[in-house]
């Protein structure tokens, strides 16, 4: 009886993508899908787009421009690569699935770049975060709570209430795993650079290599365990 | 107005310490989602309360739809199974809406403003002390159906079918008796009348969600200061502690979570009143029409349901047989006029018997009614189409009122089953 309603169940959930949780939704490979990741997370999780694939060009055009009613913050070049990617990749004719991924070395991350990119949405451009909404990365003694700490919560994403810099915080942050490893140091040498976070800086903490995001990645947690770590790590 | 945004905002941050005082069980569907991050999500894990197995258009922002299989078992909706449909994500501080529990929030109040000589507050609990008439309204997605626009060109959002939609009894206190016992001093500018609601986007470059209605609005009639939804406080879910009801009006006119009423000369700048939720004044085309296309002049906002019928049974789910058979479905309007035709074929527009209506609770609850059909081996396709005692029938073909952001699909249903 048990098994007969598991199976009924299961049955339901492959009807569709529902099975996928939000945060697994992927999109087609494409060049600029991680600014879509980046981008469209903040107001709503990716299910829409993938429900939207294969609507028109112009569907997609008109689309962005709704959305930056709704609040999304893009400048007119990020608005065109994704653009592209959507209209492209989730437009009614997409190209096929490339049959290797591409091995060319890639060229060295700008964390600059990608912090705008992927980071600043919520964080806002100059760390500054959002009063009651999205902590601020300046001066928040988060980012140097060990050499490691950072690359877990943008790798899984942080979730549960926290207080930083005196100040309470009860949100999702999403995972960003589909970034390089490379990038993901990256985005954080840059951030505990900027801002003045540097007077913070402990004395013997280098910066990260893609080798040591390489290495953390390999311990799977969710949102719920790196919320769980920093509590062990921050007073 | 200043001093009205000061006092909303201070009674958020109230509402967000409240959140947390009331402990775990507020933040426990957020703990729940992410450890089972790996597993497949489901409706009861996304809004604590909802049953599995509803459909989901986004987790983020608990978009929910009921399956027609489920919908069809009650004659009021219930809290567990009605579709849910929010703006702005319920996370942080909008955690408390991600359960059908009803809120606790006393000290809740609504600001009555705008061009009004006596701007007022009105407590929660005054406004429980107040006498209540109960409305049975079908309460419907404007964007229920809008997946089978695809049939002419897909459009962009969720991609719903039918379950956008439930038939709930409300209970509240009349709105224009409301308004006139507060004495406001209406001014004669005032033309439009604006609820907006707790919700907040998730950045501050997002625009709030308000819904505007012209003071002379005859469905305003009819309308409530909604305080229960199925002889319960409304389920924070579903808009409590106070929803304004709008009966025979498509969802999104329902504000949930109501803190301000506002006479206004205009109608509210909110993008989801002047360009999203609206529907063109003609037939358009995905070349002649794009989705920002609406002006206040060529378009007018999502306002009263369309006639609209659909059937309950059979679906495919039921694996029916070949032989005769009986079709039901419910249909419904914006309560103009009684639902005086349901036309039902078993057999793909060729042939068509009159269905036997019941008499509906109210003007704007679904009327059931049930046919006879034939099915035969091989594929079958059921249609049912409804008419008005005002002569309104929905189009054979819903393509006609396609439009750019998918609303107020009303076609005649149609339904496949392979016998």
């Amino acid at each position: 009886m048990r098994l007969a309603s598991l199976c009924l169940t299961a049955a339901a959930f492959v009807l569709s993508v529902l099975a996928v949780p939000a945060s697994a939704i992927e999109l087609p490979d494409g060049p600029n899908r991680d600014l879509v990741y980046g981008k469209c997370r903040t107001c709503h999780d990716l299910q829409y787009l993938k429900e939207s694939e294969g609507i028109s060009a112009r569907a997609w055009n008109d689309i962005l421009d709704s959305m930056k009613a709704r609040g999304l913050r893009i400048d007119d070049a990020t608005r065109a690569k994704i653009y592209e990617y959507l209209s492209t990749y989730l437009g009614p004719n997409p190209p096929p699935p490339p049959a290797a991924p591409a091995t060319a070395t890639a060229p060295a991350a700008d964390g600059k770049a990608l912090f705008a990119d992927n980071c600043s949405a919520c964080h806002q451009p100059e760390g500054q975060g959002v009063a009651g909404q999205f902590p601020p990365l300046a001066g928040n003694p988060d980012i140097f709570a060990n050499k490691d700490f950072p690359v877990y919560v943008v790798l899984h994403g942080l979730q549960g209430p926290v207080s930083v810099l005196n100040a309470s915080y009860d949100g999702q942050m999403p995972p960003f795993d589909y970034l390089e490893d490379g990038e993901i140091a990256a985005i954080i040498n840059f951030v505990r650079a900027s801002w003045g976070n540097d007077a913070n800086r402990p004395g013997d903490l280098t910066d990260l290599t893609a080798a040591d995001v390489h290495r953390i990645r390999q311990n799977p947690m969710t949102a719920d365990d790196v919320h769980q770590l920093r509590a062990g790590l921050v007073k | 107005m200043s001093s009205e945004r000061n006092t909303f905002n201070l009674t958020r941050r109230q509402f967000g310490k409240m959140a947390g005082a009331a402990g775990a069980a507020l933040a426990m569907p957020g703990f729940v989602r992410s450890g089972l991050a790996q597993d497949a999500m489901n409706s009861a894990q996304i809004i604590s309360g909802k049953k599995s197995g509803l459909i989901i258009h986004n987790e983020k922002l608990g978009v929910m739809e009921t399956p027609l299989t489920l919908l069809r078992q009650y004659a009021h909706t219930p809290k567990d199974i009605l579709f849910c449909r929010f703006h702005f994500p319920h996370e942080g501080e909008a955690a408390w809406y991600a359960t059908t529990d009803a809120p606790s929030f006393p000290d809740w109040t609504i600001t009555i403003d705008g061009l009004v000589n006596r701007p007022r507050q009105v407590k929660l609990a005054d406004l429980q002390a107040m006498p209540m008439e109960k409305r049975v309204s079908v309460i419907q997605c404007a964007g229920n159906g809008r997946a089978f626009y695809a049939a002419k060109e897909k459009v962009g959002g969720g991609q719903w079918h039918n379950g956008g939609m439930g038939n709930v009894e409300w209970e509240g206190v009349p709105l224009r008796a409301f308004l006139d016992d507060q004495k406001l001093g209406v001014s004669g500018a005032a033309m439009w009348l604006t609820a907006n609601g707790w919700d907040q986007p998730a950045t501050p470059e997002g625009s709030d969600f308000a819904k505007s209605y012209r003071l002379g609005d005859k469905a305003l009639d009819n309308a409530i200061l909604a305080l229960k939804m199925n002889g319960e406080p409304i389920p924070a879910a579903h808009g409590g502690p106070v929803r304004l009801i709008v009966p025979g009006y498509y969802g999104n006119m329902n504000v949930k979570q109501l803190t301000s009423l506002l006479f206004m000369a205009d109608q509210s700048p909110s993008d989801f009143q002047s360009m999203a939720y609206r529907m063109p004044n003609f037939p358009v085309t995905p070349e002649s029409f794009g989705a920002n296309d609406y002006t206040l002049d060529n378009s007018e906002p999502t306002y009263a349901h369309k006639i609209k019928s659909v059937i309950f049974s059979p679906l495919q789910d039921d694996s029916p047989k070949a032989g005769p058979v009986e079709i039901t479905g419910v249909a419904f309007n914006d309560g103009e006029g009684p639902i005086t035709s349901v036309k039902v074929s078993s057999d793909g527009g060729n042939s068509w018997v009159e269905a036997e209506i019941e008499a509906a609770e109210s003007p704007w609850a679904w009327y059931h009614w049930k046919a006879k059909g034939e099915l035969k081996a091989g594929s079958n396709t059921l249609i049912s189409l409804a008419t008005d005692a005002l002569g309104r029938s929905q189009p054979l073909d819903g393509l006609v009122w396609w439009n750019p952001r998918g609303y107020e699909w009303n076609g005649a249903d149609h339904v496949d089953i392979t016998v």
